[in-house]
C-alpha cells in the first residue's frame, strides 16, 4: 500500500444489525474528487466515519493521509477538514468565538481567505449560531474547514439543507481547492448534478457494497440508451452488455453499461436513437442492474 | 477571466465537448491567436467549476485534433498552424453539412433538392445583406 | 497539554462562567448569614450554602453534558484533531475542574468561619468535611452517570437521586454515635467513624471520576 494516496480503504467490513458494510476497497488519489453516491442506508455516512476515526472497522485496513485510522485519528485530523450535514457548532456561541477557537488549534488556518469566505457565504462573525439557519449553520461549518486549507476535505453531504444560491456559493470554493494538485476531496451527495460536475471519480455504493468504480468521463463514455425500431417478422440483434430492457409494441429501448462502435454496428438499421445518459440515470440503472444480479 | 465560457450540464452534449468547441470557436474568431498559452488544466477546472478530468479530456482530444500543442512541464498553446483558425471553420461547415445531408435522407430528398435548398439559403443570405 | 486540550478546557469554564461566579456569591452569602449568630441564621445561611453546592452540581451536570448531547455537537468536535476517547477525558477533567473551583472556595471558607467564629464549635469541623467530601463524591456520580446515561429518564432520575441523597446522608452521619456526640465540644473529635466515612468517601469519588476513563472513552464508535 503507497503512503501517497489520501485515502486508502482494503477490505473494509462494518457490521451493524440492520446493515453490514462488506469488504470495501477504495481509493482517493491525490489531487482527484471522488465523488460518493448511493441511496440512503446504503452506507456513504458509514464509510466517511469509518475514513475519520469515529468509527471501528471489524474487519480490514484504513489509512488516510498515511495514517493508520482509527488509533492515528488526532493526527490524521490536523489535515483533514471534515463536513458532515449532521454537525452543529456550540449554540450559544459566536461564529467569531469559532472563528479564534479554530484560528488557535490549526497553524494552517487564513485569516484573510477566512474574511473572504464570511462575505461570500453572506454570514456576520457577530452572530450567535443559534440564531441561524440550518443553512447557515452548515456554510459556516464549511467555512471553519475551508479557511484552513487542510489537504484532505471530506464532505457528508454538506449542501443536502442548501438553496441553489447557496450551493453556488459553496460550490465555488470546493472548486477552488482544484487549483492545488495536492488536495483532495471526498464528497458525497445526493445531488448528482453536482457530482457530475466536479467529480474526477465516482463510486457507487449500494445496501454497503462498492458495486462501481471509476473515472467520471469512463461512465459517461460506456452508458446509453438505445432507441430500437422492431418491425414485426425481424428478431432484435442479440448484444451483450445489456442491462435493461424496455419494450412497447416494436419499440425497443436497451440500456447498456458498455457501448462501442461495434455495438452500435450489430444493431444495424434498427437503431432509432441514442442517448447518453445523466449520472443520475446511469446511477439508478446500475443499482437497478447489480440488485438483480444479487436477486433483490 | 473565463466567464465567457458556459458549460451547462442540461446541454445534451458532454462537458467535455461543449469546452471543446468553446475553445475552438475563439481561436476560430481570432480572439485566441496561434501560440497563445491555454489556461493551466487545474485553472480552467477551478475557473469553469469542472473536474479536472473533464478539462484533460478536451485538452488532449483538442491536441489529437491539432489544434492545440501540448509542451510537457510548459503548458498547452494554440497551435501555430498557418490557416488554423481557417481549418477550424471549415471543419464547422462540414458538420453542419452533414448534417444537414443526414436529415435531407430522412426527409427522403434527393441530392438535387438538398443542393438545390442550399442555394435558396445561400441567395436569403446574400438578400439580407 | 496540547493547545486543543487547553482551549477545550477553557471553553468549558467560559461557558460556565457566570454559573460559577453566581455559586460562589450564594455559597458566601449562606455562610455571612451563618456569621452573623443565632439559630436561625445559621439554619438559613447553613441551607442556601448546601443548596448552593448540589444544586450547582446539578446544573452544570445537565448543562455540561446533557445539553452538549441534545445539541449534537459533538460530532463537529470530533472533525477536530481530537479523538473520541481524548475528547472525553477532558471533558471529565474540564467538568471536574469546573465543580472543584466553587467547591474548594466554599469549603474552605466554611471550615475558615467554624475555625474563627467563636459561637460555631470546632465540634463541628469533622461533620462539616464529611459533608464537603460528600458532595464532591455526589458530584462525580451525576458526572459519571451522566457520560453513560442514554436516556434523559435516567438522566432525570440520576437527577433526583443526586438532589436528594444529600439530606439522607445528613441523616445517616448524625445517626453514627462518634460523630453525633462531638457536634457541640469545642475541639474537633478526629476519631476512627470520622476517618472511616471520609475513607468512603474518596474511595467512591476515585472510582466514580475514574470510571469514565475505562467505560465512556473506550466507546470506539460513535454513532
Amino acid at each position: 500500500m503507497s503512503t501517497s494516496n489520501p485515502i486508502e480503504f482494503r477490505g473494509v467490513r462494518k457490521a451493524f444489525h440492520f446493515f453490514t458494510l462488506d469488504d470495501l476497497s477504495l481509493d482517493l488519489e491525490p489531487g482527484q474528487i471522488l465523488g460518493f453516491v448511493g441511496p440512503n442506508g446504503a452506507g456513504k455516512s458509514t464509510t466517511i466515519r469509518l475514513a475519520l476515526g469515529l468509527l471501528t472497522p471489524d474487519a480490514g485496513e484504513i489509512r488516510v493521509l498515511g495514517h493508520r485510522m482509527p488509533e492515528a485519528q488526532a493526527i490524521a485530523k490536523r489535515d483533514i477538514g471534515y463536513v458532515s450535514s449532521e454537525m452543529r457548532l456550540f449554540q450559544n456561541a459566536t461564529l467569531a468565538w469559532h472563528l479564534r477557537f479554530i484560528a488557535s488549534i490549526y497553524p494552517g488556518w487564513d485569516e484573510a481567505y477566512a474574511a473572504t469566505l464570511l462575505k461570500r457565504f453572506n454570514l456576520r462573525a457577530e452572530q450567535t449560531v443559534k440564531g441561524l439557519s440550518s443553512g447557515e449553520q452548515m456554510k459556516a461549518v464549511l467555512m471553519l474547514a475551508l479557511a484552513r486549507r487542510p489537504k484532505l476535505l471530506v464532505l457528508d453531504e454538506p449542501t443536502s439543507n442548501f438553496d441553489p444560491v447557496a450551493r453556488h456559493e459553496v460550490l465555488n470554493e470546493f472548486t477552488d481547492v482544484l487549483r492545488d494538485e495536492d488536495r483532495s476531496i471526498l464528497f458525497s451527495s445526493h445531488n448528482t448534478l453536482d457530482v457530475e460536475r466536479i467529480s474526477d471519480r465516482i463510486a457507487f455504493i449500494d445496501r454497503g457494497q462498492l458495486i462501481d468504480s471509476r473515472d467520471k468521463e469512463d461512465f459517461l463514455e460506456r452508458w446509453r440508451r438505445i432507441q430500437l425500431q422492431v418491425p414485426p417478422g425481424t428478431a432484435l440483434p442479440e448484444v451483450p452488455h445489456v442491462v435493461d430492457r424496455v419494450t412497447d409494441g416494436q419499440f425497443v429501448t436497451l440500456t447498456t453499461n458498455q457501448f462501442s462502435g461495434d455495438l452500435l454496428a450489430r444493431l444495424g438499421g434498427t437503431v432509432r436513437e441514442v442517448h447518453r445518459m445523466s449520472l443520475e440515470e446511469i446511477f439508478v440503472a446500475n443499482v437497478m442492474h447489480h440488485r438483480e444480479a444479487r436477486g433483490q | 477571466m473565463y466567464s465567457g465560457i458556459n458549460i451547462s450540464q442540461t446541454d445534451a452534449r458532454p462537458m467535455y465537448l461543449q469546452i471543446m468547441e468553446q475553445i475552438r470557436a475563439r481561436i476560430a474568431a481570432g480572439d485566441w491567436p496561434a501560440g497563445k498559452e491555454l489556461p493551466s488544466i487545474r485553472a480552467l477546472a477551478a475557473a469553469l467549476k469542472v473536474s479536472v478530468i473533464t478539462i484533460k479530456r478536451a485538452y488532449l482530444d483538442l491536441e489529437n485534433e491539432g489544434v492545440i500543442v501540448t509542451r510537457h512541464g510548459k503548458g498547452s498553446f494554440v497551435a501555430d498552424v498557418n490557416g488554423l483558425a481557417g481549418e477550424l471553420k471549415e471543419a464547422k461547415l462540414d458538420e453542419h453539412l452533414a448534417e444537414a445531408a443526414h436529415i435531407g435522407r430522412q426527409l427522403g430528398l434527393t441530392e438535387e433538392d438538398l443542393a438545390a435548398r442550399l442555394s435558396r439559403a445561400h441567395r436569403n443570405l446574400e438578400t439580407q445583406k | 497539554m496540547n493547545p486543543l486540550t487547553r482551549k477545550l478546557i477553557a471553553r468549558e469554564f467560559y461557558m460556565h462562567r457566570w454559573l460559577i461566579g453566581i455559586s460562589m456569591i450564594a455559597g458566601l452569602a449562606g455562610l455571612a448569614l451563618v456569621a452573623r449568630g443565632g439559630n436561625m441564621n445559621f439554619n438559613v445561611g447553613f441551607l442556601v450554602w448546601l443548596t448552593t453546592i448540589v444544586a450547582f452540581g446539578a446544573v452544570i451536570a445537565m448543562f455540561g453534558i446533557a445539553t452538549e448531547r441534545k445539541e449534537r455537537v459533538m460530532h463537529w468536535v470530533l472533525s477536530l484533531p481530537v479523538a473520541h476517547g481524548d475528547y472525553v477525558r477532558i471533558k471529565v477533567a474540564a467538568l471536574l475542574a469546573c465543580f472543584i473551583l466553587p467547591w474548594f472556595l466554599l469549603s474552605a471558607a466554611a471550615i475558615g468561619l467554624i475555625l474563627l467564629q467563636a459561637h460555631l464549635p470546632d465540634g463541628l469541623l469533622p461533620v462539616t468535611v464529611l459533608l464537603c467530601a460528600f458532595m464532591l463524591a455526589n458530584y462525580t456520580f451525576v458526572v459519571c452517570s451522566a457520560l453513560h446515561a442514554n436516556s434523559e429518564g435516567l438522566m432525570t432520575m440520576v437527577i433526583i437521586v443526586h438532589n436528594t441523597v444529600i439530606t439522607l446522608f445528613m441523616f445517616g452521619v448524625m445517626a453514627i454515635d462518634g460523630i453525633r456526640t462531638h457536634l457541640h465540644d469545642p475541639a474537633a473529635a478526629w476519631n476512627s467513624a470520622f476517618w472511616t466515612v471520609l475513607a468512603v468517601e474518596l474511595a467512591v469519588f476515585l472510582v466514580l471520576s475514574s470510571l469514565p476513563f475505562f467505560v465512556a472513552a473506550r466507546r470506539r464508535d460513535f454513532t
